[in-house]
């Protein structure tokens, strides 16, 4: 009598797998075959266990694990004294890692840890700025709700893999219109890079003289044609066009440096 | 990968505890990460040698010496990146002990086993100072 194990279904777990094999050797009796398959669950899942953080659900790993059991024990001969699970393993992580090669998952980062390297990223920004300093890994691994391991790991593949597709679609099967990464970068902000400009113009134009000040001043402050400047400041439209072009050079020269 | 004409060595010492096996399972990450592995075959790198790491961990603690360390040194040359786990505890039975029961998995027999599945060369030895060397070479491309 054989001890009761844990999560023992139903009567037949107890029976000897041994003895099940050479029967199903015999005859061949998917039921029989049925039943090796449901002993063996805990190997597959063992096994599947171990591939689980390449972003695929356990249970297709298990699935296809399972596929390979089954081919396992077609081809098992008990009479060669190999055990089983030695036997097995080899056809199991076979099929499992058949499983991420066919989905073409060799060539790019899987897409979970594409978005964790993106929420990472976006946390240590939004983080930053709420904290007024860089925050911790403890801290923006939790702002996404990962690991801190997994947090290191989305953000170091992110710098090592940066050949994946700006057009890669982000969204779940299903979702009407699929987000591309592309879309989940931000632009310069165009604002405040003006701004920064401004400041810089604004010491370049303490360099003209007054009447080359009150050129630019007009002509790009107030929008005011070379003929109402030259009105303006009582010279002649030509007279403008020349300070104007001088004063423009100057400040090019400026900003540029 | 090689640096300034030499293969890079890149070497990591833990202590022989669990919650340390993924700072190797991490370090491994990166430095697989700078060969022209794919994806998968960093994952592959990865798991192998956190099965390394996470029998010699078991090693540790069955001898009830969690005080030792184990060193991971890899090194990654033009094709292929060889990786040494070294414990400071003994070499285990060559056969890894017989099971019936799938409830009664034993996960270094069989984590010695998916080793040898996911890189190209496998080789255990002991050392001359008593412990376990794991060999492992894994080749680009």
């Amino acid at each position: 009598m054989g001890t009761r194990r844990k999560g023992g279904v139903s009567e037949w777990i107890e029976e000897d797998a041994e003895s099940l094999f050479s029967k199903y050797a015999r005859t061949k009796d998917p039921r029989v075959r049925n039943r090796l398959v449901m002993m063996h669950q805990n190997l597959v899942r063992f096994l599947a266990g171990k591939f689980m953080n390449r972003g695929e659900p356990i249970e297709d790993l298990v699935q296809v694990g399972t596929i390979g059991l089954i081919n396992a024990i077609d081809r098992f001969d008990p009479g060669r004294g190999t055990k089983f699970s030695t036997y097995a393993t080899p056809t199991i992580v076979g099929e499992i890692r058949r499983h991420f090669r066919d989905k073409a998952w060799s060539l790019k980062v899987p897409r979970r840890l594409q978005e964790l390297n993106l929420a990472a990223n976006k946390a240590v920004d939004s983080l930053s700025q709420k904290l007024g300093r860089v925050p911790t890994v403890q801290e923006i691994a939790q702002a996404v709700y990962a690991s801190e391991e997994e947090t290191l790991e989305a953000i170091e593949l992110g710098n090592a893999y940066d050949t994946v597709s700006l057009d890669s679609k982000l969204a779940y099967e299903g979702e009407a219109a699929p987000l591309s990464l592309a879309e989940f970068i931000g632009d310069t902000d165009g604002s405040l890079e003006n701004l920064e400009k401004y400041g810089d113009l604004n010491q370049a134009m303490d360099c003209l003289d007054q009447r080359e000040r009150s050129i630019i001043y007009l002509r790009f402050f107030k929008d005011m044609s070379q003929t109402e400047v030259a009105k303006r400041l009582n010279i002649s439209q030509m007279h403008v066009s020349r300070l104007q072009q001088k004063a423009l050079k100057r400040l090019k020269e400026l900003l540029s440096d | 990968m090689l640096v300034e004409g030499r293969p890079a060595v890149v070497e990591l010492r833990i202590p022989s505890r669990p919650e340390f096996v993924s700072v190797a399972r991490l370090a491994i990450l990166g430095v697989a990460s700078r060969a022209k592995f794919t994806y998968d075959q960093v994952e592959d790198v990865r798991l192998a040698v956190g099965e390394a790491c996470t029998t010699a961990v078991e090693r540790a603690v069955k001898a009830n010496k969690t005080d030792t360390n184990i060193t991971i040194r890899s090194e990654l040359s033009d094709n292929k990146l060889t990786i040494e786990v070294r414990d400071e505890v003994g070499y285990p039975p060559k056969t890894p002990k017989a099971v019936e029961s799938p409830e009664e998995l034993d996960e270094q027999g069989l984590g010695a086993l998916l080793m040898e599945l996911l890189v190209d060369e496998f080789k255990t030895e002991p050392t001359p100072e008593g412990g376990t060397l794991v060999r492992m070479v894994k080749y680009t491309g």
